[in-house]
């Protein structure tokens, strides 16, 4: 009768509540949070912690109303600047707002989902770099999308030949989000990670701190053709200006 | 000396109404099991529909759904719809997926039919059809009672499965592909097994049959 008591509870705890949104997008304790945006957007928020993902490696929590409707605002800003279409070409089309967002117990900024058309973002990432990474995670969608245009071995060869990425993002400890003062074809020390990482920092680079970013360029070579490749490659998406 | 004491009146009506609580108890555990007692009966004969050939009846454990198709949306989808309505591929189709007052799915033609069902499968089936292309619409508002076709992650995996959604739902619009809409018997449909805590039903409820009103 015990044994049966502690089946029941255990199930109890362990089953997932299904909802509307969980039947569209797997992630379970979400609840709307705006929808109706000029660019079609939908923002989610997250009613409990939710863990997801193989062997649960991703993990985030319940975000905090008030920092929710403040970062909202700042989250909201950024992504304005995106078109209907633009989102649509792309397949990003809901923003799950949570807070301390884990992979693999490594903080991350954002998790995109290319096939669900969701990008999950932490809304308590670092303030200094928080505007920076959303256009970050945005251009990982972007990149998804158009592996045949953002092609990582036409990006790899512009690099110095001595140089090597590493196998994976999080893999590697180049973790560093700070511009650097010498830049070598590198922005920061997280481009250095792999390919499709340094074309989403020169993509962030170039939405959030354009002229700085081109100002550098016409003394570092390799970051002008990796900048010029990110624009046409745009460019072939929509009409982009960047 | 033992004194005998009577009962007061008050502890009299008690009693009285202690029997009739437990009578009325009784009668509802074992008497009232109908889960359909107080749906109420829709009979398409005695309904005048003015878009006639759009029309389709869903026959449920409590009674008749009347769905009228939106073939203005979606062509292709309600082509398809109706195709296999007619073909009456859906008769016996289980409602393995049921999120409680918020939808209920089915039309699992290769590993949903009740007499055959298959728990490790279902929702994976085919059709044999092939599948649709998405036809969204952001016009078609879901309200209680929207007919739609299910997909899997991505658009263009249309097939024959089908929800219907039981609350208005505004985060799918522009998700799903529209059929049409539940006219009347809605109440049977809320009536549908729902599973255990989970999305996913032991022993469903099924459809009995599926038919155009011609």
């Amino acid at each position: 009768m015990r044994l049966l008591l502690i089946l029941l509870l255990t199930l109890q705890i362990n089953s997932l509540k299904a909802d509307e949104i969980f039947n569209l997008l797997k992630i379970p304790n979400l609840d709307v949070y705006k929808l109706n945006n000029l660019n079609g957007l939908k923002y989610l928020n997250t009613k409990k912690n939710f863990k997801i993902g193989l062997e649960n490696n991703i993990r985030c929590n319940k975000a905090n109303k008030n920092n929710l409707d403040e970062k909202f605002n700042l989250i909201s800003k950024n992504l304005s600047i995106y078109g209907k279409d633009f989102l649509n070409k792309i397949n990003l089309r809901f923003i799950v707002l949570c807070e301390n967002l884990y992979i693999s117990e490594i903080n991350t900024a954002g998790i995109p989902d290319h096939k669900k058309r969701t990008l999950i973002l932490d809304i308590n990432f670092n303030k200094k770099y928080f505007e920076r990474v959303i256009h970050h995670e945005v251009f990982h969608m972007i990149h998804n999308s158009f592996e045949n245009i953002f092609n990582e071995e036409i990006w790899s060869n512009f690099n110095d030949k001595s140089f090597e990425y590493a196998e994976c993002s999080t893999c590697s400890d180049r973790l560093g989000l700070d511009l650097y003062n010498k830049t070598n074809g590198f922005l920061t020390e997280y481009s250095k990670s792999i390919a499709s990482e340094d074309m989403a920092e020169v993509f962030s680079f170039l939405i959030t701190d354009k002229i700085k970013i081109k100002n550098i360029a016409n003394k570092d070579s390799i970051l002008f053709n990796k900048i010029e490749f990110i624009k046409n490659g745009i460019k072939k998406i929509e009409n982009f200006k960047l | 000396m033992i004194k005998t004491i009577k009962t007061s009146f008050s502890e009299k009506i008690l009693l009285i109404f202690l029997i009739l609580l437990g009578i009325f108890s009784f009668s509802f555990f074992f008497i009232i099991k109908n889960k359909c007692l107080f749906v109420e009966k829709v009979d398409p004969d005695k309904i005048q529909f003015t878009n006639r050939q759009n029309i389709a009846i869903m026959n449920v454990e409590c009674g008749n759904v009347i769905i009228e198709l939106n073939p203005k949306l979606s062509p292709n989808a309600v082509k398809r719809f109706k195709y296999l309505i007619q073909n009456e591929s859906y008769n016996r189709s289980a409602f393995y997926k049921v999120i409680e007052d918020t939808l209920i799915q089915a039309g699992d033609l290769e590993f949903g039919n009740i007499d055959n069902i298959n728990y490790y499968k279902v929702g994976s089936g085919k059709s044999g059809l092939g599948t649709l292309k998405s036809e969204l619409n952001e016009s078609f508002k879901f309200d209680e009672g929207s007919v739609v076709f299910s997909r899997n992650d991505e658009f263009n995996t249309e097939d024959s499965e089908f929800f219907i959604t039981l609350k208005k739902i505004p985060l799918y619009v522009g998700e799903y592909t529209p059929i049409g809409k539940v006219i009347y018997g809605l109440d049977a449909l809320k009536k549908i097994k729902v599973g255990n805590k989970v999305q996913y039903v032991l022993r469903p409820d099924f459809i009995n049959y599926f038919k155009l009103l011609e």
